[in-house]
């Protein structure tokens, strides 16, 4: 091997090394820092501690629940206890079908953490893939991708997951597969202009210069700078995808066996009896809401985190 | 445009060949008799081999015809028709209003930014983003209908209504009165996007040089923020208009169900769960043309506003 | 459209601009920073004033702060801004909007992006003359076209939008534009930065014969010294906040007594025509939240002694008209020889530290 080539892969050694070394050299170092102002914006911790709340809830409560979610419960002189408003024995109070609804709300948290951590988890794998191919590639593949992007956008979201449940049945993995479809294309929108200016960066030039693949290049140059976008993008791809899957649900399309916020919603709604049995409706509602709004402000108190110049004074 | 109706359109050709009972199953009802299923079959050339299936359906779609309801055994698309202008008129208002109460407060929002009201606002702001649609919509009915009684509990009109003409029924106060809900409830979550929007577009605005060049000319507050930010600001969510309506046909969907408001999303719910599929498929097919259609439209509309888009020519 | 304009108290012997002791801070999240520190210059009528300084000196603030523009988190602290006797500082909103454009007007930096985009020249200009005073729009748009022709441009063009103009054009608009109300001062700020030399000398040209022709005064600020020497007749040299030099331009550059100003000499080409290498000054700017005890210029100061590590040094009137702050104005013979060696400045050390010059009294 002659010295110059020596040396250039030397150098491409060395600089292979900069994305993610810079970027867990930046998470060991910087973490606790990090931490230091995530948790100097109230709002960024209250979200965390609404997440942390009802992952914990969706752990533990199999073991927590006081009944099955579909146990009929019965009166003193043997009739449905149904919809009994909150008393001591059924602190939410019961279904129409007698069935306690706080059982159904601890266990439905279960389906909504599953949804929204899978949904964002793709969201912003997908979008960011095809972002970075995009941007970083330009030409004909650029204009391929965004040109299915364009389309895809007139596909309404709704509508199109009730196709595909109707084709190919009511469970939880084809709504997912209806997020998965649609909801990545704005995170690969936004994902692929970052990529446009990181491209012209002079670490990529170099990595260029000296040989490196396309393929290493984004992975090792590219992805690492646009992680904390796809991060921001994901957390609020969790509270879409917990209120797509919701609404979904909410239209019938659902799993009934599986309990869930969004069914329990639309056995409320089917049933009339919303319009008096408001422990039924109240908290699975609240809860879609407080999750949403949690991870939003996650997503927004990291953002803070990575863009000091978002910071309040 | 053209592109992508042609792309959608295709897909759901795709699509609907792919539900349970296969393509036969999409187009022919289990109620009809041997004979007429033996019509419909050579209609669609069910026999014939997928590309010439394909045109046939293509040709179809050109002419608007998506075959019989299975429900209801009228044609797909007077029924489709008929359900449109409902939709429309319930998401059109829901949307002009929306858009014009969201950019003013989002302009007042940028305005204040740093103060305790902004913070309030804004977050106030995020929780009713985060509130699933139907579940307000459940809510706002359950205080305004059930409980205080205020409010019809929904449908389009009431019993005793009558009407000679489309306009009449539009207009009259019945009409106004069982959109009143509906309306307010599509709007909380219409709302959100062009307020965040337009507020984040007014906070970078505000640092243009042109603000200050207004400032220092000595013009009012009040002029700088109408005639020179939110002027400029408002670009943008006039395009954001676009990716927004993917999304808010979704909530026009949830909101007809809730409110059992005929328009074109609510029949395409009960007809996907009846398995009545031509109607599913013609009113997927509506929905999509509308989207598409908005989309092109705000295009046209971001090019008009913006003169260096425009006059790209000169 | 017209704002009621307030009825002012002008002192008739009171100089244009005065500007006394004025400090301006900013509001940070590292805590307060001081970006003017006890500023004090005058403008008379028919002048030329120029503020010069390295990028970051303070010097587009003090603009601000004159006309009231500085952004939400910045005030002027202390001090005293007078615009023919009226305190400035303690006028309302409504009192302060009377006085803009009316009679101090600015001309910013990167006129690419001072005109609105989306509203043609012509109303952006009409929108000026209304604001102040009870004119028809026919008439405002007639004083417009006047002032195209005024400034070089043709009035047909009038009704463009500004991303239809080039550069140089969108300059010569925005200073129409300034004139419309026939100020007494403009404040300009970096107005050539952003152009190429040809058109730069042609506004710079165009400035001066306005003073002339529309007897206006003009302050001009810029981090380029030969725009300054090619416009002004009364300058001020501004380091880190501070004024270091001040006063007749030509008594300056002929008889230079600040240090830094002898430095900034060097560093641009052919001033005195005589210069053939470029010398920079060494070393950067304090950084403005860890200000150093002493003089702000001590860094990087190839003449500095412990004495200057104490205060920051007074301005001392060293002639008519001219002042300077340093301790070593006796010495200011030597330093003028000595600065004009390229190894005087090379004697600037990067870690601050203060070096001597050979044979002075410690």
């Amino acid at each position: 091997m002659s010295e110059e080539t020596a040396r250039v892969g030397e150098r491409r050694h060395r600089e292979t090394k900069q994305g993610w070394r810079r970027f867990i050299q930046n998470l060991k170092r910087s973490t606790i820092e990090q931490g230091r102002i995530f948790v100097r914006s109230k709002m960024a911790v209250a979200g965390l501690a609404i997440i942390v709340f009802y992952i914990l809830m969706a752990l533990l409560a199999p073991y927590i629940v006081p009944y099955a979610p579909y146990e009929r419960l019965y009166m003193a002189d043997g009739s449905w206890a149904s919809l009994q408003p909150p008393t001591a024995a059924h602190p939410l109070g019961t279904t129409d079908s007698a069935h306690d609804v706080l059982s159904q709300l601890l266990l439905g948290s279960r389906i909504a953490m599953f949804v929204g951590l899978l949904g964002a988890f793709m969201v912003a794998i997908i979008g960011t893939t095809f972002g970075i191919v995009a941007g970083y590639y330009g030409g004909w593949v650029d204009e391929v991708i965004m040109r299915v992007v364009d389309v895809l956008y007139g596909l309404p979201f709704i509508p199109f997951v009730i196709v595909l449940v109707t084709v190919l049945g009511a469970s939880v993995w084809n709504i997912i597969l209806g997020i998965a479809l649609l909801y990545w294309l704005s995170t690969a929108r936004v994902i692929r202009s970052e990529v446009l200016t990181l491209r012209e960066r002079p670490y990529v030039e170099a990595a260029q210069a000296a040989g490196a693949s396309d393929f290493r290049i984004m992975g090792v140059h590219i992805l690492p700078n646009v992680i904390p976008l796809s991060a921001l993008y994901a957390a609020i791809a969790v509270g879409y995808s917990i209120v797509a899957q919701a609404s979904i649900a909410f239209l019938g399309f659902g799993d009934p066996t599986i309990p869930s916020w969004g069914v329990m919603l639309q056995r409320a709604f089917v049933t009339q009896a919303f319009g008096t049995a408001w422990w039924w409706v109240i908290p699975p509602g609240l809860s879609i809401t407080l999750v949403v709004t949690g991870a939003y402000l996650v997503g927004r108190g990291y953002e803070e985190v990575v863009n000091p110049q978002l910071q309040e004074k | 445009m053209v592109l992508s109706l042609f792309t959608v359109i295709t897909i759901l050709f795709f699509l609907f060949r792919m539900v349970p009972g296969g393509p036969m199953a999409a187009i022919t009802s289990p109620r009809m008799n041997e004979a007429a299923r033996q019509a419909v079959i050579e209609d669609y050339g069910l026999n014939e081999p997928l590309w010439k299936q394909y045109l046939l359906y293509m040709w179809n779609v050109v002419q608007l015809n998506f075959g019989q309801s299975f429900y209801y055994g009228e044609s797909v698309r007077s029924l489709v028709a008929d359900r449109f202008l409902n939709t429309m008129s319930l998401m059109v208002t829901a949307f002009l209003i929306s858009y014009t109460v969201g950019t003013y407060l989002g302009a007042q929002l940028g305005w204040i930014r740093g103060t305790t009201k902004e913070r309030v606002g804004m977050l106030i702001v995020l929780i009713i983003r985060s509130t699933p649609v139907f579940w307000t919509g459940m809510i706002v009915l359950y205080l305004f209908s059930f409980q205080l009684d205020l409010f019809p509990l929904g449908g389009m009109r009431g019993m005793q209504a009558t009407y000679s003409t489309t306009t009449q029924k539009f207009l009259s106060t019945d009409f106004l009165y069982h959109l009143a809900l509906p309306v307010f409830t599509l709007c909380t979550f219409y709302v959100g996007l062009p307020l965040l929007l337009m507020r984040n577009n007014l906070l970078e605005v505000l640092s243009e040089d042109y603000i200050d060049t207004a400032r220092a000319k000595g013009l009012t507050d009040r002029r700088i923020l109408l005639k020179h930010a939110a002027r400029n600001a408002i670009l943008p969510v006039v395009t954001a208009f676009a990716i927004a309506i993917g999304f808010a046909v979704g909530g026009q969907v949830l909101i007809e169900t809730v409110y059992s408001w005929p328009g074109l999303g609510r029949e395409m719910v009960k007809a996907s769960l009846r398995s009545d599929y031509p109607v599913a498929q013609g009113a997927f097919t509506l929905l999509s043309v509308i989207v598409i259609t908005m989309n092109f439209v705000a295009d046209l509309m971001y090019s008009y506003l913006d003169p260096r888009v425009r006059l790209e020519g000169s | 459209m017209k704002q009621a304009s307030a009825e002012f108290d002008f002192d008739a012997d009171a100089p244009l601009l005065d500007v006394t002791d004025v400090e301006v801070v900013y509001e940070t999240s590292v805590g307060d920073l001081t970006a003017v520190d006890h500023i004090s210059f005058s403008v008379d009528e028919n002048e030329i004033f120029g503020l010069v300084g390295e990028s970051g000196c303070g010097k587009s603030t003090v603009a601000q702060a004159v006309l009231g523009l500085l952004p939400s988190n910045g005030r002027v602290n202390k001090g005293s801004i007078k615009y023919r006797g009226v305190e400035m500082t303690e006028l309302e909103k409504r009192e302060l909007d009377a006085l803009r454009w009316e009679h101090l007007s600015l001309i910013s930096q990167g006129a690419m992006n001072a005109l609105n985009p989306v509203h043609r020249i012509s109303s952006q200009i009409i929108e000026a003359i209304q604001a102040h005073r009870d004119v028809p729009t026919d008439e405002a748009r007639e004083r417009a076209a006047e002032l195209f022709e005024t400034v070089g441009l043709d009035p047909e063009r009038m009704d463009d939008y500004p991303h239809q103009f080039s550069g140089g054009m969108k300059q010569r608009a925005y200073i129409a534009m300034s004139l419309a109300l026939d100020p007494d001062l403009i404040i300009a700020d970096e107005p050539t930065t952003a152009l190429d030399v040809i058109v730069q000398d042609q506004i710079l040209k165009r400035l001066k014969e306005l003073r002339d022709e529309l007897d206006i005064s003009v302050i001009i600020i810029s981090h380029d010294i030969s725009v300054i020497a090619e416009t002004c007749n009364r300058l001020g040299v501004m380091y880190s906040g501070k004024l270091m030099e001040y006063g007749d331009l030509r008594d300056i550059f002929a008889n230079p007594y600040n240090p830094y100003t002898l430095g900034m000499q060097n560093a641009f080409p052919t001033l005195r025509g005589d210069q053939s290498d470029l010398i920079s000054i060494p070393g950067s700017p304090p950084d403005i939240a860890d200000l150093p005890d002493g003089c702000r210029f001590l860094a990087r100061c190839p003449f500095a002694t412990e004495e200057c590590g104490q205060e920051h040094p007074p301005l001392q009137e060293v002639a008519e008209d001219h002042y300077s702050a340093c301790y070593h104005h006796d010495r200011i013979d030597t330093m003028r020889t000595e600065a004009e060696r390229r190894s005087t400045w090379n004697r600037v050390q990067d870690d601050g530290t203060a070096v001597g010059v050979e044979g002075a009294d410690d």
